[in-house]
């Protein structure tokens, strides 16, 4: 992934982002603080799915299965089995690899649309599956996360999950922010740490051209596999920031609406950019949780109905994303002064496997 | 009047150019041919007369512009397209693919003309239930050939009729084809790498060479001028 | 024995549902070649148009025949301000995926400001009696169910193999470029299948609500029955809808009343033949090969 621009404005422009992240805690109330929170745990899945959908072109539509199946490993490790809640991502993160890998393990011979419905499918499995195994999930009222005490039988509500902040003058819920903002960042690293690296390369090219990658000696099958584990590793991280922010898990918050705005996140934001599902998060939560809201009693539930009208335009109009259209803006300014011709145009949507829709006598026309 | 009357057709995928200011015509009835080799644009050509990608200039049909129409308006207007590859609809059956060819007439023509067509191509007849994807190339072109007629148009673009055929097989689509323009009295605009093919065939004829008209004549000035063949057609 | 006889005749009658939904999913993969994952709520939404016109005081059946015309109208209108304008489903299958769910947010959403969120009651099209048959209860409303279906899949199937717009729809389905070569007006003919599509769905819907309640998300499960169904029968085939609904239909209630792992999970039993059917024999039961590619 090349950023274009001049150095100095990415400086420049990660620094006023360190520095809005930092204030923000401060700014606004707890509520909103806690709001930030949800969206990080959104941010971080969406991150996940990215890997998979963006840069390897796999479509899920079922990584709100694998971010809830990442918040109950959490809720249950920490509940039944005492774990230290910093612990459980990483657990969550290793169920939740296995799971990917298996779901990775079809998705070699289901492509595109039927990968889209299959995954559609698991999506909207998870609830039905969360209630079937209620014993261990608590079924259809939910898990509250209990630290474990002598004195606090499991699922009792009397001693929840604290938050104690350890430094003077920082609210828990400021200092909870400031713990999963961390956890946040560095998912985001790891992920921009993969796909900057020799693997990355080898997803997109698979996404490009499945045959050309297998035939320049990448082992398709394998990469394939590994990023569907990886990529519901991240989703599963994402989960269980959830579930240790909420204090509480529940089947109706993992419903296919999970899935579907996790995507929503990555398109919006950008397929195939690092920060594309960041910024893709924070709009689609200003809009459900900041907008919506705020619309007049009698348009309550207009707000999918402008967010489906939006998500079309922005297909029509815009399909690479926000961060993917300032990038190809970028490009076309940086071409234009260089006068070379714009190669910037990122093709994020193109098909996975096979991009060519020329007619016949463009290769050899281009040639003569 | 010419009854196809291009100038200046410009085009391009992208951002490559591939036909610069494109002029040729076609009378009512007369049989052109376009030669050039591979790449020259040619099927680019076709294709944007036909409306199947955009591109800029001019395209008038009896003096009218029609340039930016849809192919199938096109085909309402009396110009028939045989694409490269054939085109067959390879999921329907022979006499399905010859019906979709007179989608635009009715159906009591289409019977008719079905009958005709299946006499003049016995063997379209003998697979009339068959899927068109599971004949042989030859077999193919003769359907498509035969599908763009029963839209009875007044102009057949034709690209490449020879492609991926035996000489013998080339040798008959073309006979086949002389016949069934003379009977049906339609200009055929015909693009090919078979010279020689090609201009027995034709009344006219130019040369197309990286997106540009070079020569232009008549088929026996052509055939019979050997600087011009051994420039441009390769004989 | 009866009982296991009555859960089957459940089956059935949820089958023939799926199997209706199943037909406005291969109606549109046929004319368009994409997955429609806005179906069950396109025909939610013209199920409560029916409710509408119904609620007005129209006999039901006349409501039916409303509702299929708005649902129609309203396929044709999502067809081309969002679907048309994004080319060839199979270049870009992202795009596709959101678009559809884009339409599934906002026909969801369009539906609940309209109508609201409380469930609406919609009478069964054929009553609430039931015939006795060798000891066995069946409502009229799923034999009814079952001759609707049959009917509506022999309209199709002489739709697709004896009319001028069936060949059209076959043709652009198969070649869009040469149909269009050919003189097929294509862009129409596209839009035609998703307004037929939405015409279908409405009578999956008028018989979902009765037995679900008529609210807005109560196409969501039956959408996923639905591609189970066609992924089974194969995803151009109208004869696999119907097998293929009837199958999942049958499976879907018979397994959890057996297997207690699958008590809860009605769906599972449809997932894992979505599964099994993609990995070995993605054409499905009746599916021409060509479905393999993608």
């Amino acid at each position: 992934m090349t950023s274009t621009g001049p150095r100095w404005v990415r400086y420049a422009s990660g620094a006023v982002m360190a520095v809005v992240l930092v204030a923000l805690p401060f700014m606004f109330p707890a509520f909103r603080v806690n709001q930030f929170v949800t969206w990080m745990c959104l941010a971080v899945a969406a991150a996940g799915l990215n890997l998979l959908t963006g840069f390897n072109g796999q479509i899920s539509v079922g990584h709100g299965a694998l971010y809830g199946l990442g918040a109950y490993t959490a809720a249950i490790l920490v509940t039944d089995s005492g774990w230290p809640m910093l612990a459980t991502p990483v657990a969550a993160a290793a169920v939740c690899f296995v799971a990917g890998v298996v779901i990775g393990l079809p998705a070699l011979r289901i492509k595109g649309l039927y990968l889209a419905l299959v995954t559609l499918a698991v999506a909207t499995l998870f609830p039905a599956l969360v209630e079937q195994f209620s014993s261990l999930t608590g079924g259809s009222s939910g898990l509250s996360l209990v630290v474990p005490q002598d004195d606090c039988p499991r699922g009792r509500p009397e001693c929840p999950v604290r938050w104690e902040s350890p430094i003077d003058g920082l609210a828990s819920d400021q200092w909870r922010y400031f713990v999963f903002l961390a956890v946040t960042v560095v998912m985001f690293i790891v992920v921009a740490n993969i796909v900057r690296s020799r693997t990355g390369r080898s997803l997109v090219a698979i996404r490009d051209n499945e045959v050309a990658a297998e035939a320049s000696g990448v082992n398709v099958s394998r990469a394939k596999i590994l990023t569907f584990g990886t990529s519901a590793a991240i989703a599963g991280v994402g989960g269980a920031m959830l579930a240790l922010n909420n204090g509480r898990v529940n089947p109706t918050s993992f419903t296919l609406l999970v899935s579907i705005y996790l995507l929503v996140a990555v398109v919006v934001g950008g397929a195939a950019t690092i920060v594309g599902p960041a910024v893709g998060t924070v709009v689609a939560g200003l809009f459900n949780d900041v907008i919506a809201p705020e619309l007049p009693g009698r348009f309550e539930n207009a707000a999918p109905v402008i967010l489906g009208v939006l998500l079309v335009i922005q297909m029509l109009l815009a399909p690479n994303g926000i961060v993917g259209q300032i990038r190809d803006l970028q490009a076309r300014i940086a071409a234009r002064r260089h006068g070379g011709d714009p190669g910037g145009q990122t093709g994020h949507l193109a098909t996975p496997g096979g991009t060519g829709t020329e007619p016949e006598d463009l290769g050899s026309a281009s040639g003569t | 009047m010419s009854l196809l009357e291009v100038s200046g057709l410009r085009c391009g995928y992208g951002i490559v150019e591939v036909l610069f200011g494109l002029d040729l015509s076609v009378a009512e009835g007369e049989l052109v041919v376009v030669l050039g080799a591979n790449g020259a644009g040619k099927t680019t050509t076709l294709r944007a007369i036909s409306g199947m990608i955009p591109a800029s200039g001019s395209v008038r049909l009896d003096g009218t512009e029609v340039l930016g129409r849809r192919p199938d308006q096109l085909l309402s207007a009396g110009v028939a397209h045989v694409p490269q590859g054939r085109g067959t609809i390879s999921a329907l059956s022979v006499e399905d693919n010859l019906r979709v060819g007179g989608y635009q007439r009715s159906s009591a023509e289409v019977t008719e003309d079905l009958e005709m067509w299946f006499e003049v191509f016995p063997r379209l007849s003998e697979r009339r239930t068959q899927l068109a994807g599971s004949m042989s190339g030859g077999e193919q072109q003769m359907l498509a050939i035969a599908r763009a007629f029963m839209s009875r148009p007044r102009l057949l673009l034709l690209d490449e009729p020879s492609l991926g055929l035996a000489p013998l097989v080339t040798r008959e689509v073309f006979d086949r084809l002389r016949d069934v323009t003379q009977q049906m009295g339609s200009a055929v605009l015909l693009v090919e790498q078979n010279a020689n093919l090609a201009l027995d065939f034709a009344a006219r004829a130019y040369v197309l060479e990286a997106g540009s008209i070079v020569v232009s004549g008549s088929a026996s000035e052509l055939q019979g001028d050997e600087a011009i063949q051994k420039a441009y057609l390769g004989l | 024995m009866n009982d296991f006889l009555e859960v089957v005749v459940v089956g059935i009658g949820n089958g023939a549902v799926y199997a209706m939904l199943g037909l406005g999913l291969v109606v549109i993969y046929r004319s368009t070649g994409l997955l429609n994952f806005a179906q069950g709520e396109l025909s939610m939404f013209s199920t409560f148009i029916v409710w509408t016109i119904w609620n007005a005081g129209v006999p039901l059946w006349l409501a039916i025949l409303g509702g299929m015309a708005g649902g129609f109208l309203v396929g044709i209108l999502l067809h081309q301000v969002a679907v048309s304008p994004l080319g060839d489903p199979h270049e870009k299958p992202l795009a596709v995926v959101i678009v559809t769910i884009a339409l599934f947010l906002a026909l969801n959403g369009a539906a609940q400001l309209i109508w609201g969120t409380v469930d609406k009651r919609l009478d069964p099209l054929f009553g609430q009696s039931q015939v006795t048959i060798g000891g066995v209860a069946i409502q009229w409303q799923k034999i009814g169910a079952v001759l609707v279906l049959v009917a509506l899949a022999t309209g199709f199937v002489l739709l697709f193999n004896r009319t001028k717009l069936g060949l059209a729809m076959r043709a652009v389905a198969s070649n869009s470029e040469s149909a269009g070569l050919c003189g097929v007006p294509v862009p129409r003919i596209l839009m035609l299948g998703w307004g037929l599509a939405a015409a279908v769905g409405t009578v999956a819907g008028v018989f979902t609500a009765p037995q679900l309640g008529l609210g807005t998300n109560m196409m969501q499960l039956t959408l996923i029955f639905g591609f189970a169904a066609i992924t089974l029968g194969g995803f151009d085939s109208l004869i696999g809808a119907v097998v293929g609904g009837m199958v999942v239909g049958i499976l879907s209630a018979v397994v959890p009343q057996y297997v207690s792992t699958f008590e809860r999970m009605p769906l599972a039993p449809a997932f894992i033949l979505i599964l099994a059917v993609l990995l070995f024999r993605p054409q499905g039961l009746f599916g021409s090969k060509e479905v393999q590619r993608v």
